[in-house]
């Protein structure tokens, strides 16, 4: 058996979370230069890591729906709303101008905001189960749309728009995380508790799709009325797929804005639901890696991008003349979504696929 | 599962031993000159022709490409580099000159884009020549105030006057909007007032100014809330023209201001409009709006236009040089670079350029001279919220061609009484 | 009454703009099945191009350039970035035409520069009075004519062109169309050159009696709503959507005073609203085809 890794004795081996030994041992690599990581980098760079990882959390969240499901979703943003407001009123300064109830423990908040999201993700999913598509991708858009409306208006939980509120401030069983002390600072424990949750996160999510739900949902993503005939019940399913997508979302947004210390409500636009959205399909939809891959690529892109004018010296970076290096920099960030989806549409999953294919078949690879 | 678990132990460790690569932060202090930390070299700034000089550097972020403000962003960053060649062309400040050149970065009017290009050039600069937008600095206050960071703001929101980080500059919209009810008041007397602004601390606070002042001066005041864009101004325009205010205090952008104002007179408003300086542009006078614009429009403004006769904004006409088209960008964001001037220079006189010396300049300053283009008390930074600027001016900006050299002055640099009066002790919008 | 009606008028005019968008949006689904958030750019670059060529064309000539030019972009744009898509899932080219917009939108604000632009227009703010005291505005009946005059020349393109024919095949079978000897790859460059054009006229009239400003291209968003309710794939949908969210929309700016509960300008969010309610009763829109399922 030793030598033969992909060869299968039993069902279970087949399902195993990690089949291969250079899975295990790729997985502990990125394991640990995870939790290395904080004593690597700046911490400028870590906060930047740190986010990346909670948006692969919702990555994760989106994928579930989308990816695993099939259920195209454009209103991601509006559930990040609602988790980043919820825990915020939880965990927010009683004395302060904003709604606030002052519970700053994480094990509270972060759930209840999941929660909070999940029960919306359930009311929303009766949409689902009657649209499909691309009409299901605009109705999700107008919650997006309704839900800003509503956020910005109802200022005194939310600042008003301009104004903002500060996002829960995390404790741990009394440890405070908000703050830098002695061993670690403010940015390093921010990150590794980003890190850890995503692990967990990607962990649960993983099991969900190798469990007899995530099996139905990959079978109503490849052909809804197929599985309603092999018996998945298809409203039960896109309900569950909603709720949990919800729940990812929810503790994500609870958690993005935790690293700059503030959030005002027209964050929560139809531009981070289509960065969602763009996360799952350059990552590659319907894999857990790659939803990480692509939440890490977008959110790192920006920074990356700001990188390339100062290799262009001919280019000016005076703001008042055009060309100039802001506008390369913008337009570059929508031409490599664009040249990236073309020359791989199945996404950083799929590179990796194809690098892997050539390493296994070498020295006969083609 | 112990075998992973082994392994992830020899990473870490391994991992652990390299640990060193973090850079701390480091205090310089050069055996001469003033003691400095962060964004201070010794070596000449990279574009500077005196080389003899060190370099202090200063950030700029600001809405460059796609954000809603780089209209305004583009002239006042332009205007900012050439202040600060201005400086350097003039000696620079003790032995140094500034380059506000290398880290200008673009936020497109995103905190999180914002909070990022802060990030990026936190541990290279000495304090922001320029930080645009009140959500994008309010996402980057925590950590200024952390790290000790001083910057010149690109807003005019009352919130200011309570942060020692922001060098803020002229009366804020609150107290902007106060002195227009006061000078209409005493010009033609309307009963009624409403506010129609776009949600956030830049209308709200001028929102919360005009009711403020309608309340004080026995008027009644009628509050309308609008979005950008200018198909979405038909709730705008109907509440105008319902209610009938014999004042509107307008708190949009220059094509929302348009439509707002030439939707209202077509379906017969005959009342006036007073409306901030970001409202305007005069690029509309060329609009269909223009006759009711001419009609109907008058503008407060925190300080004197780009043909201005003053010092400063000669120097200001002189260093951009005759090839730039005439805007107000430019006038604001030359103006706004004067408090952190002074600052540097406080800072330098004090022997101390760091941070932290640099804010504590900052917060002793109790004027300014900002060589003509505001008065005399300006820049009381030591007076906190009770120091801060009351005056502002009315200009009729649609007289003649409409350019900024062609703008009457209605009524020079004044403080209303119901300004005069006011106990800034919160953030005006609050008050809404 | 009379704010009523001036209100219906106000709202048939906008929405007239909004059923332009529309018929882009829907030409393009019809013909590729993807919805191209380009069209937003688009919209923008036409008004622009405008307010350059009306100086020395004048505004109907220029009116009419900008179309071709931005059709000719659109064009393009789908020669280079679109077709190499064909056959891969449609959210892959959605997010891509998300890609594009933000790149064309970067060009087109630079090249609207500092003060606000002109579309120069005939009409203005220019009213006529009605009988009863009732106004209606002269751009708005501009607006009205101009979409009647398009939608009429796209019906007798559609109904009575080879070439529209051919789109009409292509769109209801592409392999089928193919095999009779239609070039599919043309339909579809055609397709967005249209949708582009359409778009550029749209986002010409969104600015006459205004100015453009690179907050235009939001306009095109409340398009979005108004496909859905009138059913993706359905021309005389859109035209309809657009009209009903106009018309909606203006109602409620003048009537929103009396809701105050609501917040302020809940007009904005009433395309959602109307779009959500028609949803719930026609899940493929007014006049959307109801897909044909197969296992």
């Amino acid at each position: 058996m030793r030598n033969r890794p992909l060869l299968r004795t039993s069902y279970k081996q087949e399902l195993a979370l990690l089949d291969t030994t250079s899975k295990k041992v790729a997985v502990g690599i990125l394991l640990a230069a995870g939790v290395a990581l904080p004593w690597l980098v700046e911490d400028q760079l870590l906060q930047l890591i740190g986010l990346a990882c909670v948006a692969a959390i919702g990555a994760i969240g989106l994928n579930i729906v989308t990816g695993y499901a099939g259920q195209v979703s454009l209103g991601h943003a509006f559930f990040l709303a609602i988790g980043a407001y919820t825990a915020a009123a939880i965990a927010g300064d009683p004395d302060a101008r904003t709604t606030g109830y002052g519970i700053t423990e994480i094990l509270i908040w972060l759930p209840a905001a999941g929660l909070v999201a999940a029960v919306a993700g359930v009311l929303v999913a009766p949409l689902a189960t009657r649209l499909r598509g691309l009409y299901l991708a605009i109705v999700t858009l107008g919650l997006v749309f309704i839900g800003g409306h509503v956020i910005n208006e109802w200022s005194s939980l939310t600042g008003g728009p301009g104004i903002g509120r500060q996002p829960p401030a995390p404790t741990l069983l009394g440890y405070d995380l908000n703050t830098g002390d002695a061993f670690l600072t403010r940015d390093q424990k921010l990150y590794l508790l980003m890190f850890v949750l995503l692990v967990l996160a990607a962990l649960a999510a993983r099991n969900l799709a190798r469990s007899r739900v995530g099996r139905a949902f990959t079978a109503i993503r490849d052909r809804d009325i197929a599985a309603g005939v092999m018996g998945v019940n298809l409203a039960r399913y896109k309900t569950i797929a909603f709720g949990v997508s919800s729940f990812y979302a929810g503790c994500a947004g609870a958690l993005l804005y935790v690293g700059i210390g503030y959030f005002d409500p027209t964050s929560f636009n139809l531009l981070l639901s289509v960065q969602y959205i763009a996360m799952v399909l350059i990552g590659g939809a319907g894999t857990i890696s790659g939803a990480v891959l692509g939440a890490f690529l977008i959110t790192l892109l920006p920074r990356l991008i700001r990188e390339v004018p100062s290799f262009l010296p001919f280019i000016s970076n005076s703001p008042a003349e055009s060309p100039n290096a802001y506008q390369l920099e913008t337009v570059l960030y929508g031409v490599l979504i664009i040249v990236f989806l073309i020359f791989e549409p199945r996404g950083l999953f799929g590179i990796w696929i194809r690098l892997r294919n050539y390493w296994k078949a070498w020295p006969f690879s083609y | 599962m112990k075998r992973l678990g082994m392994f992830a132990l020899a990473a870490v460790l391994t991992v652990g031993s390299l640990a060193g690569c973090r850079g701390g932060d480091s205090t310089e202090q050069g055996s001469s000159g003033p003691k400095s930390d962060i964004g201070i070299t010794k070596e000449p700034c990279p574009k500077s022709e005196h080389k003899d000089r060190g370099c202090i550097y200063l950030g700029i972020i600001s809405d460059l490409t796609v954000g809603p403000f780089h209209v305004l962003a583009v002239p006042i960053t332009d205007a900012q580099k050439a202040f600060w060649k201005r400086v350097n062309a003039q000696g620079g400040i003790g032995g140094y000159d500034i380059d506000a050149e290398t880290y200008v970065r673009d936020n497109k009017y995103n905190p999180q884009t914002h909070n990022e290009a802060y990030q990026e050039m936190k541990g290279k600069v000495l304090a922001l020549a320029q930080s645009l937008g009140s959500p994008t600095t309010a996402a980057i206050l925590p950590d200024m105030k952390a790290n000790n960071v001083l910057a010149a703001p690109a807003a005019w929101t009352s919130a200011y006057a309570f942060e020692d980080n922001i060098l803020e500059s002229g009366a804020n919209y609150c107290i902007e909007s106060m002195n227009a009810v006061d000078y209409a008041n005493e010009t033609f007397k309307p009963k009624t007032v409403m506010a129609v602004h776009v949600a956030g601390d830049y209308g709200d606070d001028a929102a919360a100014g005009a009711k403020i002042a309608a309340e004080k001066l026995g008027m009644t005041f009628i509050n309308v809330k609008t979005d950008s864009g200018t198909d979405k101004q038909a709730g705008a325009v109907t509440a105008i023209v319902t209610q009938k205010p014999d004042l509107v205090i307008l708190t949009t952008g220059p094509a929302d201001a348009a439509a707002i104002v030439g939707g209202a007179a077509q379906r017969g408003f005959t009342g006036k409009f007073i409306g901030t300086s970001p409202s305007w542009n005069q690029g509309l006078l060329a609009t269909a709006a223009a006759p009711a614009l001419k009609a109907l429009y008058l503008q407060s403004s925190p300080w004197k236009s780009w043909a201005s006769d003053t010092p400063g904004h000669k120097a200001m006409r002189e260093a951009l040089g005759s090839s730039v088209t005439p805007n107000d960008g430019y006038t604001s964001g030359w103006v706004w670079s004067y408090p952190m001037l002074a600052a540097l220079k406080k800072a330098q006189a004090d022997g101390d350029l760091t941070r932290a010396g640099l804010l504590k300049a900052a917060k002793s300053l109790t004027k300014v001279d900002y060589e003509g283009m505001l008065p005399d008390g300006a820049g009381n930074y030591a007076g906190g919220a009770d120091g801060i600027f009351r005056q502002s001016l009315i200009y009729n900006p649609t007289v003649g061609s409409g350019g900024p050299n062609d703008i009457k002055l209605m009524k020079d640099y004044f403080t209303g009484p119901v300004a005069k009066d006011y106990k800034l002790d919160k953030p005006c919008y609050e008050n809404l | 009454m009379k704010d009523f009606l001036e209100s219906v008028l106000r709202g048939v005019g906008t929405g007239s703009v909004y059923a332009l968008l529309g018929l882009g949006f829907v030409i393009i689904y019809k013909a590729t099945r993807v919805i191209s958030f380009a069209q937003p750019a688009f919209m923008l670059a036409g008004a622009v191009l405008t307010t350059y060529l009306v100086g020395p064309l004048g505004f109907f000539l220029g009116l009419a350039a900008a179309a071709v030019l931005t059709g000719g972009v659109a064009l393009g744009v789908e020669r280079l970035a679109v077709r190499p898509m064909i056959g891969r899932p449609v959210f892959t080219v959605a997010i891509i035409t998300l890609g594009i917009d933000i790149a064309v939108r970067v060009v087109v604000n630079a090249a609207i520069g500092l003060d606000v632009r002109q579309v120069g227009d005939p009409w203005g703010l220019k009213v006529w009075k009605l009988p009863g005291g009732v106004q209606v505005e002269q751009r708005h009946v501009a607006m009205v004519v101009t979409t009647a005059v398009l939608i009429a020349a796209l019906f007798l393109f559609f109904r009575y062109t080879r070439t529209g024919l051919a789109m009409r095949a292509a769109s209801y079978d592409q392999e089928a169309a193919l095999a009779q000897g239609v070039s599919v790859g043309a339909v579809f460059a055609l397709s967005w050159a249209l949708a582009g054009a359409l778009a550029a006229v749209a986002g010409t009239f969104a600015a006459v009696g205004g100015s453009v400003s690179e907050s235009l291209w939001l306009i095109a968003l409340t398009a979005l709503p108004v496909i859905i309710l009138g059913g993706l794939d359905s021309l005389p949908g859109a035209v309809i959507g657009g009209l009903a969210v106009g018309t909606v929309q203006e109602l409620t700016a003048t009537y929103q005073g009396s809701l105050p509960w609501l917040g302020g300008n809940i007009s904005v969010v009433t395309p959602y609203v109307v779009m959500f309610l028609v949803l719930l009763v026609r899940p493929y829109g007014l006049f959307g085809t109801r897909e044909v399922e197969r296992v």
